[in-house]
């Protein structure tokens, strides 16, 4: 086994088990604690697969924006943000369910290219170049839907609307 | 670099599907909900990311790690009015339960 086939098996182990940690902790803090590690775990994928726009990319919008944003909305829904949640039964359909979508994803494996490949390392500026021209379109209407989002979001949040 | 292959990345994404697909359906309260769809987001991304880093051409993996930035954009996106959406819910019914969210308007 080479380095990084154990790096990467390694990490798969802490994605699915902080993942599943974050889901069952009891308290909502714990919660976010574990998906910023979670965050940070794909990340280290991402600089394995020798991504490194994306790694910082993941790093500061999950690891940094979405984890704080999600710690704020705690924050302002409860009187104490460490207050347990109240323990909710899990019925065997939703396992049942999640274990048959991890079945039917692995039996696609049998349809790829096999073969085992060096990642091709992809300049930022490259991708950079990328982004603002071939696949500019995509920028376009990802700045359309945040700004008509962010305006849905006012429209839900702001003062005196009953 | 030897030694990565695409097993093992699928499995990790279609687990990490599946975590977040079990999120999705047994928790109640609304920012967990979001954790969740954020888990079965970032396995999509996970799949964009590995396919472009073994893409045959690089036109190809500049394209898949330009959706993947783009997804990453989309997903923060969706957090925000998520917590919009869990501000007006608290505002209105004084919790973050989904089950109590009964009627469309807030």
């Amino acid at each position: 086994m080479s380095l990084e086939e154990a790096a990467f098996l390694l990490l798969a182990v802490v994605a699915v088990v902080t993942a599943l940690a974050s889901l069952l902790a009891r308290e909502l803090v714990h919660t976010i604690m574990w998906i910023a590690v979670f965050f940070v775990d794909l990340a280290m994928i991402y600089f394995l697969l020798n991504a490194a726009f994306l790694g910082v990319l993941q790093l500061g919008v999950y690891a940094g924006a979405v984890t704080v944003l999600l710690l704020f909305g705690i924050m302002v829904t409860r009187k104490r943000i460490f207050s347990r949640e109240a323990a909710t039964g899990i019925g065997p359909a939703p396992v049942a369910l999640a274990l048959l979508t991890f079945i039917f994803v692995v039996a696609s494996i049998g349809e790829l290219p096999g073969g085992e490949l060096a990642p091709q390392t992809i300049s930022p500026a490259a991708l950079s170049s990328t982004l603002f021209s071939v696949d500019g379109p995509w920028v376009l209407i990802l700045g359309i839907i945040m700004l008509t989002s962010v305006s849905g979001a006012i429209y839900l949040v702001r003062e005196g609307r009953e | 670099m030897t030694g990565l292959n695409e097993v093992g990345f699928v499995a990790l994404s279609g687990a990490l599907l599946a975590v977040g697909l079990f999120g999705v359906l047994t928790r109640r309260n609304f920012v967990l909900i979001l954790v969740a769809i954020e888990i079965a987001m970032n396995a999509a991304i996970l799949n964009f990311v590995y396919f472009a880093a073994f893409a045959p051409t690089v036109a190809g993996g500049l394209s898949g790690q330009s959706i993947a930035v783009v997804l990453v954009g989309f997903a923060a996106t969706e957090v925000a009015v998520g917590l919009a959406i869990v501000l007006a819910l608290n505002r209105s019914k004084g919790t973050i339960n989904v089950a109590e969210a009964t009627e469309l308007k807030l």
